[in-house]
């Protein structure tokens, strides 16, 4: 036996973009007569060139932005879709989990999808009934095993489906990060559960944005930037190549052209928003606790009297932090850019939203808020207090501890 | 220690028969899913399996032999119209089933690896529950009009086989096809409408034929179904057997479920990204 555990030469995979070919027979038949029926298509190579070895007992990390082919390398490993060129041959019994609770179906009760979900990642039915009590067990579910799913709330039924999951006995595991949504108690126990396959010498590969939980996780890791192997390494290297190389400027977001139907919004409207750092670059990832700016273009068609341009900040749940707003001026049609600088409030890491309005004489006549994104997040530095349970906000309050004395 | 090999080179004609056998547990699964599903929350719940034929014969028994009056011999007319009504209904159901359940199967298709086939090979075992208790319904009727089944019952099984491998073949074509192209969603339902008037379910298939040209008969043999009507009828009732013009049907059931296989595998490779 030898101690390669996945071998992977030349992989590629080719997508069609423009033309899913699941199209219609018309499409087929035109194509048939007039000789080109595809030529509307365009090539996208989601993957190119993937070589990469995985030795029996490793974990290893695939990190890489979204678009870097990491999903679409995970499909060609678990068998989904085929690739277009290459070689691969894996040796062991392989599980892949790109989702938890694969094939759940609603009417069916709890015991019932466990069979189903067992048999449809691979399990025998002898296998499930051996392991029944312990997946039920580890769910805490039991109470409502014989209830259709639909009855389940939404944390039962991914309890569920992740206790089925964890039960599998594979020697490699495929992992996508998707199965890391949910709260943070799950969360954990998700990686919990994969440190200990790791530990028992199993083969894995493991997808992630958490650049956390690749370095804890794997000894080694690979980068994919567009489709291609930009470096493997150990998996603190891959993480900090990635951190150095792909943070790219990608904070422009522009905004939809309103219809300029009625009067009010005839008087103007906002083109761009940039997101900017301490020195004026536009960054789609902000550094944790240094000044930012938000810097919005728009467009004034009328005069507009008593104007004021807002920005808001919320969670992606939607529940708002601050708003912020210009003083009142009147203003002549033209062109203008308003920044709004933050250097006293740092937020913690994670992704929010922003929200723009403009109005007159406090009445709104563009409000955009879905679609404009800003992330705080620091990656190199592992300091715990500047991560997630410290509440949203990390400027510290100022504290001071005195010694009473008893007189 | 299992291997796996993914090729992007690999030849389109190897069928993997084996690796179908590996996965039985999850289409016994698939099907008992199906069976359960589709009586969950019905208050009558599998009494509907019966209720349906039943009324359907009666049905057939008010428009054709009463009102047509349509000539089955010897044999009673509920009866005759009962043994194409099995077979009709149970390729119909899973040639319906199969056909859409590819696309019905999108989210499994595209989180996780299994032989595609099990999909549509598990809608024709969850169909085999409805067919058994329709042919219970010919056993309560043989009995009920004292009707002694021939001695051909021996044979039924054969029939039966291919009953199955009729609804599959066409099944696992349609399936195919539907990935490719969604118009096919439109064309079942409307093959299948169409398909019952000329499929010898209601009336004998003589009928027609004395009737018709030699050629129309070729063509209206070309009906998977119909050579297996005839069988059905022959082998429990004792009617006509088989003539020639059935093996054409057998032919084009056999042919049907050979090609259905290599085009699904044909697909198969694709289906994930286009689904």
């Amino acid at each position: 036996m030898s101690d390669v555990a996945i071998s992977v030469e030349n992989i590629s995979k080719r997508y069609l973009i423009g033309d899913t070919s699941s199209g219609s027979l018309r499409e087929v038949l035109t194509g048939f007569f007039s000789n080109q029926g595809s030529q509307k298509t365009e090539e996208f190579w989601a993957l190119k060139d993937i070589s990469f070895e995985v030795k029996r007992g490793e974990a290893i990390g695939i990190i890489g932005k979204n678009g870097a082919g990491k999903s679409t390398l995970l499909k060609v490993l678990s068998r989904i879709t085929e690739p277009t060129t290459g070689r691969i041959e894996i040796d062991g019994r392989v599980s892949s989990l790109l989702e938890v609770g694969t094939g759940f179906h609603p009417e069916l009760t709890g015991r019932e999808n466990v069979f189903l979900n067992g048999t449809i990642l691979g399990m025998s039915r002898d296998e499930i009934k051996a392991k029944f009590d312990e997946i039920v067990d580890f769910s805490g579910v039991e109470k409502f095993l014989d209830t259709p799913v639909k009855r389940y709330s939404s944390g039962m039924k991914v309890r569920l489906a992740f206790a089925v999951a964890a039960h599998l006995e594979p020697e490699i595991l495929i992992v996508d990060e998707v199965l890391a949504v949910g709260d943070a108690e799950f969360q954990s126990k998700c990686l919990g559960k994969m440190r200990d396959v790791a530990g028992e010498g199993r083969t894995i590969l493991f997808v992630s944005h958490n650049m956390g939980a690749v370095k804890s996780l794997c000894q080694r890791g690979i980068f994919l930037q567009q489709g291609k192997v930009a470096k493997t390494g150990t998996a603190s290297e891959a993480v900090d190549y990635y951190l150095e190389n792909a943070v790219e400027l990608k904070g422009v977001f522009s905004l939809p052209l309103p219809s300029l139907e009625s009067q009010l919004e005839k008087l103007g409207y906002a083109t761009e928003i940039t997101i900017e750092n301490e020195q004026s670059e536009i960054t789609s990832i902000l550094p944790l606790a240094k000044p930012w700016q938000v810097r919005v273009k728009f467009t004034l068609l009328n005069h507009v009297s008593h104007f004021i341009i807002a920005i808001g900040i919320k969670t992606t749940d939607d529940t708002a932090i601050r708003t912020t707003w210009s003083k009142p001026q009147d203003l002549e049609p033209g062109d203008y850019e308003a920044v709004f600088r933050d250097d006293s409030v740092f937020l913690c890491s994670g992704v929010y939203k922003l929200a723009i309005g403009l109005s007159s004489r406090e009445r709104s006549f563009q409000y955009f808020s879905e679609g404009a994104y800003i992330e705080f997040d620091d990656f190199v530095k592992k300091d715990t207090a500047l991560r997630n349970n410290s509440g949203l906000i990390l400027n510290q309050m100022s504290v001071n501890i005195s010694q009473n004395v008893l007189s | 220690m299992p291997k796996t090999i993914i090729d992007a080179n690999k030849s389109a004609f190897a069928l993997d028969l084996k690796e179908l056998l590996d996965y039985r547990d999850l289409f016994y699964t698939l099907a008992y899913r199906d069976f359960k599903v589709k009586y969950a929350q019905t208050f009558l719940g599998l009494a509907w399996a019966f209720i349906q034929p039943f009324m359907t014969l009666v049905v057939f028994a008010l428009v054709f032999s009463r009102g047509l009056q349509i000539d089955t011999g010897d044999i009673p007319y509920t009866l005759f119209a009962a043994c194409g009504l099995a077979s009709w209904t149970y390729f119909s159901s899973v040639m319906g089933q199969a056909g859409s359940s590819i696309i019905g199967a999108q989210g499994m298709v595209q989180k996780i690896y299994f032989p595609r086939l099990v999909i549509p090979l598990s809608k024709a075992v969850v169909g085999l529950i409805d067919f058994s208790i329709t042919l219970l319904v010919i056993v309560i009727l043989m009995i009920f009009y004292q009707f002694a089944p021939s001695a051909n019952i021996v044979f039924l099984p054969f029939f039966i086989v291919m009953a199955i491998i009729a609804a599959l073949g066409v099944g696992i074509w349609l399936s195919a096809l539907t990935i490719r192209y969604r118009d096919f969603q439109h064309i079942i339902p409307f093959l299948l409408r169409f398909g019952m008037f000329f499929t010898p379910v209601a009336y004998p298939a003589v009928l027609l034929i004395k009737r018709m040209p030699e050629w129309a008969s070729i063509i209206y043999y070309l009906n998977p179904v119909a050579g297996i009507i005839d069988g059905f009828r022959w082998s429990i009732l004792g009617s006509e057997p088989p003539g020639t013009l059935s093996y054409i049907s057998f032919g084009v059931v056999i042919l049907l479920f050979v090609s259905s296989l290599f085009y699904f595998k044909k697909v198969e490779r694709i289906i994930a990204d286009i689904v």
